[in-house]
């Protein structure tokens, strides 16, 4: 076991990785950033298609009418503190990154273009790159990070676990996959940023690195994760081709959608907004007509976008082009769509510095929870994680300056880590293959935790999981050379594991339908709000609820 | 249907595998069926599966292609051949130091 040190040690490499590593290195302490796939190319922020700000386009647009809009889309979940430190400062570090180099799409009247997205009140989605905005600010990212002698990154580092000293969070266990080598990296912080939970399910956009491993190391930290039955289902998700399940069409509001026998459903459901209205309703409309039999043979419905054809095309080209080559133009064809996981609303409870209430942790972008309450409104991904990166980033440096020395390692911590590693790293022949278990994870969440859920269904998920957790015990990895995929699959699956318990724990004791979360059984509102809370000790999860610091809506 | 491929290793050898596959496969979908089913050992790297994040860049019948975007073509011999770009650092297999 080798040791390292650093002052500030990111985990994860996506915007609120990178913003963190980037804001906290202006303090000049060294920030050490580790992600288990590529830096700047493994998150889900490669995919972000718009970013919604203020900025010199929001003529009638204010911090107060932003504000209002999160909050309605947040359902009485989302913290006031976290939404005002968005509204606050969203315009000034979308500025920083425009000054780093990121340049905005413009018009033909060589103005900054911007576009409406369903949910907000005014037209605040802008974007870089043609609609490539994520990959466009991981560049300008990657970049500003590369120019920085403060900042050293690491490719190929899966984390295992937190190490804690008495309370505080004092560094991590991680494996180098290039060589199998284990690392105890020292540190005064610690930021966590490993984006969402996508792969906990059977069809999700995220990419293959979403395996909630910030949501099992939070909570193994023993910070307390909020709202984790709060998932984001994006509703409009191609079904088929199997090739491209999960990828996300973004123009739903300029789709019609119809079921199996020819309705254009959501007159029933919204008859106002239509397609146009939020992913939540969104989502439960499309999942109850699939339920209810009216879905197609694969299990969607049909969305039609020859109507607008010529605006799809020009706002969202990479869309168009990438289901054209497989088969699917949208001026002819109808795609068959459906919900698929996106985006985890819940997370890691944070202030409004990213901070957790264990000294020395920090949470950033999906991986922090509170922000997003219910249901995000779209394009508020790369707001939340350029925002709340940065002021993680300078939270963490600040704390770190204010040490007087560096956290204390002991040789005990060296030894538990020694042996948890030696375990993993040792051939097994047993039933079942990492991957495999993977996969029972990924059904029963779809079966039971997806879009609409029953009582029934989250008891059996409870069940079933801890099925899972028994074979979990005898594990088949044949193959512990260096770069295995399979000792990779068996760390992400303990983490998948830990998160999917937190998130059928929290959706049974939510008595009520919220935003993302349809409960059959209790399909309407609670009179009062209250957060769902999810708490590891000594490896047994605990739930109970908490007050809502939050805005106006209920 | 069964398919030829053909896969340049690290450890300076050739593989041959007999995959399932489907008129609409991939040629990651065809390495995820190669790493679930004939050898777990088989290093490659991927991401996004939106031909975004270009991790799984890698040459295909010769030709540099993202692996989540190249629909499975077979050369005049009925072969699909994989080998890492040739420039770089190689991890192991299809993995390249980025």
């Amino acid at each position: 076991m080798e040791l390292r040190q650093t002052d500030i040690l990111v985990i994860g490499s996506g915007a609120a990785g990178l913003s963190s590593a980037v804001y906290a290195a202006q303090s000049n302490q060294h920030v050490l950033v580790l992600d288990k796939g590529v830096i700047g190319r493994s998150g889900s922020s490669t995919g972000a298609v718009q970013i919604a700000a203020l900025g010199e386009w929001s003529n009638e647009d204010h911090k107060d009418s932003y504000l209002k809009d999160i909050d309605e889309s947040g359902r009485g979940l989302s913290e006031s503190s976290l939404m005002e430190a968005l509204a606050e400062d969203i315009s000034d570090r979308l500025k920083d990154l425009t000054e780093w180099g990121l340049k905005l799409d413009r018009n033909k009247d060589k103005q900054i273009a911007v576009s409406h997205t369903s949910g907000h009140s005014l037209p605040r989605s802008v974007s870089a790159k043609k609609g490539k905005t994520g990959l466009g600010i991981l560049h300008t990212l990657r970049k500003k990070a590369n120019a920085s002698d403060h900042i050293e990154t690491w490719n190929d580092v899966i984390t295992i676990d937190l190490i804690k000293n008495g309370n505080r969070v004092v560094g991590a266990f991680v494996l180098d996959l290039k060589d199998h080598q284990p690392y105890l990296i020292q540190c005064k912080s610690v930021i966590l940023a490993t984006g969402g939970a996508g792969q906990l399910y059977p069809t999700t956009s995220n990419p293959v690195q979403s395996t909630s491993d910030g949501f099992s190391l939070g909570l193994s930290a023993g910070a307390n994760l909020v709202d984790m039955e709060q998932v984001q289902f994006y509703p409009v998700s191609m079904v088929a081709p199997n090739s491209i399940a999960g990828f996300c069409i973004s123009f739903y509001h300029y789709s019609k959608l119809y079921n199996s026998n020819g309705s254009r459903f959501m007159e029933n459901y919204e008859p106002k907004q239509l397609e146009d209205t939020t992913r939540d309703k969104l989502a439960i409309a499309i999942a109850t007509e699939v339920a209810d039999g009216r879905g197609t043979e694969n299990g969607g419905v049909w969305l039609d976008a020859a109507d607008e054809i010529d605006q799809v095309k020009k706002e969202f080209p990479h869309e168009y082009k990438l289901c054209h080559e497989r088969g699917i133009d949208f001026a002819n064809n109808r795609a068959e769509i459906g919900p698929a996981a996106h985006f985890m609303m819940g997370g890691v409870q944070i202030n409004e510095h990213g901070a957790t209430e264990i000294p020395g942790l920090y949470v950033a972008g999906e991986t922090a929870g509170g922000l997003h309450g219910g249901n995000r409104l779209g394009n508020n991904a790369l707001s939340d994680c350029i925002v709340f990166g940065a002021r993680a980033g300078i939270s963490s440096a600040k704390e770190a300056d204010e040490l007087s020395s560096m956290p204390e390692v002991n040789d005990s911590m060296l030894l538990t880590a020694q042996q948890q590693i030696e375990q993993i790293l040792t051939p097994i022949n047993g039933e079942i293959r990492p991957y495999q278990l993977k996969e029972q994870i990924q059904t029963i969440m779809g079966q039971h935790v997806g879009v609409i859920r029953t009582n029934q269904g989250l008891k059996i998920a409870k069940e079933q999981l801890d099925e899972v957790e028994t074979q979990m015990r005898d594990m088949t990895i044949l193959n512990t050379e260096p770069y295995s995929r399979e000792i990779l699959d068996s760390i992400e699956a303990r983490h998948m594991l830990r998160t999917a318990k937190a998130i059928v724990g929290s959706a049974i004791i939510r008595k009520e339908s919220r935003g993302a979360h349809h409960n059959t059984d209790h399909p309407s509102l609670a009179s009062s709000t209250y957060h769902t809370v999810a708490n590891s000790h000594n490896g047994e999860l605990s739930f109970s609820i908490a007050s809502v610091q939050g805005g106006e809506s209920k | 249907m069964k398919l030829h491929v053909q896969i340049q290793r690290s450890s300076g050898k050739t593989d041959h595998f007999e995959v399932s596959y489907g008129p609409e496969m991939t040629v990651l979908n065809i390495l995820e069926e190669i790493y679930r089913h004939h050898d777990a050992t088989i290093a490659y790297r991927y991401s996004c599966r939106t031909g975004l994040c270009t991790t799984c860049l890698m040459m295909i019948n010769g030709k540099p292609e993202l692996s989540c975007q190249k629909i499975v073509e077979t050369d005049d011999e009925g072969i699909l051949t994989l080998a890492p770009l040739p420039k770089g650092e190689t991890i192991k297999d299809l993995v390249k130091e980025m």
